[in-house]
């Protein structure tokens, strides 16, 4: 009897434990995930308000405001800068960074086991940190300046109109280019010595075998770095939020920001969402041609 | 030839100096900057006098505010996301990387496209859910908050992990006589151990470096944790920053520490999965 309930049981286990395994995650994703997408897409047709109970859908009304707000049509172009200027760097820094750290010189090995620190540190210390710095008067970026004769250059970096934005860049430079360069790193040590040998033999210099044997080869870690990274830059809303709160005057509000503000600070939630499901459309599109491309390219 | 190997390692230090300034030196100089008086740090100058020297920073962060207490909710709400991140993520992981599950495909490239969900847009319905339930302003109701941030990642982290381990090890345990569970725990969890632990660090380090949702969730020192309290303590009118320098300090601190240990695996484990494919 005991022996008949155990393998029952086992039977049971065998062909159903797995769907066990994976039903947590999926409940929780589900739940916590994208029943609020589709519960955010559905509050951007309502005037939701957090100050008042009830709730009215009003058609495309939010979207239509949108259209005449001239910090959304900002605040858009902001992000989409942001968010191309910051890979590009991020991917060629990080290409230079990995080929440094691919040199076999001595010391290597302890500055590729330091350099992702700036990776792991929250954002806010990394915010305080190049706020701190670009102080006037009392911060290092200006009393460097001073020291090398630029001390009339002297002011708050992040407060400066035309300084803020490109403070907002460095921000995220500063985090995210080591993981670039060690990820691609981990894709070059995988390369066959051999395909180099090859590329020598043909008389290829260093370039050329950089050019057509170490980036064809990488270029899978390439496109998954490029890709969350994207998600990520767009969707990234401490960096704004901390660093100049989208300011001085709007200088360097992203779209995070402003839905972030509209719901938390003027709890205009219909408001907010409206503009988060046209965060998340435009990363829809470019999920939808990323998958495009590159189920092309497998095919060929 | 010779001419081209000495420019080569120039070049190298040349990068390798320039991104020490640039990666390293800001850490340094704000933990710098915590060992100063006030007074030091606005004179403008890089070094002052051995007596404006101090810990008196440290000493104020940690007996006139409420600092110790946020420490341990910090602490309290990145283990509970660490474990419970690695419970979902491993089974989840190990279920998509071993099994037939109709739907496969879909369901991996559903968790991975939730990266591509606006977290702000997200965090409106989830602080009436959260609500609902009850949960604002609990630990519980932070640590959902935290998974939603980390599982997607941790559980394709894992998966490309799992997906690097033969099968015949799997097949061996079976014949063995070991079930899913102990072949997972016994067999599979040594050899992934290193996946693991980058797993575990990258939900640690998420949920101890959030801002966005326990901005929301948070309601009172119940749940506050540093990094809203070292935002609070910089955006003040007059900023001590002495002060503000010993209180990052310490929020980074046990990232770096923790970053030590895993960092030679770290690179392996965030990659795995894309190096596989």
């Amino acid at each position: 009897m005991e022996k008949k309930i155990k393998t029952r049981k086992r039977v049971f286990i065998s062909s159903y434990n797995k769907y066990f395994l994976i039903l947590p995650v999926i409940i929780i994703i589900g739940i916590f995930t994208v029943y609020p997408l589709i519960e955010g897409v559905r509050t951007s047709f309502t005037d939701k308000n957090l100050l008042k109970e009830e709730e009215q859908y009003i058609g495309f009304n939010n979207y239509t405001k949108l259209a005449d707000d001239e910090v959304f049509w900002l605040s858009l172009r902001h992000s989409i800068i942001l968010t191309i200027v910051v890979v590009l760097l991020q991917f060629v820094f990080g290409l230079i960074l990995a080929w440094a750290m691919k040199q076999k010189v001595p010391g290597m090995p302890v500055f590729k086991s330091i350099i992702m620190a700036s990776w792991v540190i929250p954002v806010a210390a990394t915010v305080i940190m190049f706020k701190f710095m670009a102080q006037p008067d009392i911060g290092f970026i200006n009393i460097f300046l001073k020291l090398i004769g630029f001390g009339d250059l002297n002011k708050y970096w992040f407060g400066d109109i035309n300084t803020a934005f490109p403070f907002i860049v460095i921000l995220h430079l500063w985090r995210n280019i080591p993981f670039y360069g060690i990820a691609f790193l981990a894709a070059m040590h995988a390369v066959p010595e051999s395909y180099y040998d090859a590329a020598s033999i043909d008389g290829a210099n260093g370039w050329q075998k950089f050019r057509y044997v170490t980036l064809p080869c990488i270029r899978n870690i390439i496109i998954v770095m490029i890709t969350i990274h994207v998600l990520w830059t767009f969707n990234n809303f401490d960096f704004v939020y901390l660093a100049t709160g989208g300011g001085p005057v709007y200088a360097t509000n992203v779209l995070p920001v402003y839905v972030y503000r509209k719901c938390w600070t003027s709890y205009s939630l219909g408001q907010g969402a409206s503009m988060g499901t046209i965060m998340y459309i435009i990363l829809m599109i470019y999920f939808i041609i990323y998958i495009k491309i590159s189920g092309r390219e497998e095919k060929t | 030839m010779k001419k081209g190997v000495i420019i080569r390692i120039g070049i190298t230090y040349l990068v390798v100096i320039v991104s020490l300034v640039f990666f390293i030196f800001p850490m340094l100089w704000i933990i710098y900057s915590s060992f100063r008086t006030q007074p030091s740090i606005f004179t403008g100058e890089i070094i002052s006098s051995v007596k404006e020297y101090t810990l008196e920073n440290y000493k104020t962060i940690l007996s006139v505010t409420d600092f110790v207490t946020y420490f341990i909710n910090s602490f309290k709400i990145a283990i509970a996301v660490t474990l419970s991140s690695l419970i979902f993520s491993i089974s989840a992981a190990y279920g998509l990387s071993r099994f037939r599950i109709r739907g496969k495909n879909v369901i991996i490239l559903g968790i991975f496209s939730t990266q591509m969900f606006p977290i702000v847009l997200l965090i409106i319905p989830l602080y009436l859910i959260i609500t609902s339930f009850g949960l604002l302003d609990t630990v519980i109701g932070v640590v959902i908050g935290h998974l939603i941030l980390v599982l997607p990642f941790s559980v394709w982290m894992l998966k490309g992990y799992f997906d690097s381990i033969p099968v015949d090890i799997d097949d061996s345990a079976k014949v063995d006589g070991c079930n899913i569970l102990r072949t997972l725990f016994y067999i599979i969890m040594p050899i992934a151990a290193p996946g693991v632990m980058v797993v575990g660090f990258f939900s640690f380090i998420v949920s101890w470096g959030d801002f966005l949702i326990i901005s929301i969730i948070n309601q009172s020192q119940r749940t506050a944790t540093l990094t809203l309290v070292i935002q609070r303590l910089s955006a003040a009118l007059l900023i001590r920053w002495g002060e503000v320098a010993a209180a990052t300090t310490l929020t980074i601190i046990p990232t770096i520490i923790l970053f030590s240990f895993v960092q030679r695996r770290l690179v392996e484990g965030l990659t795995a999965g894309a190096l596989k494919e």
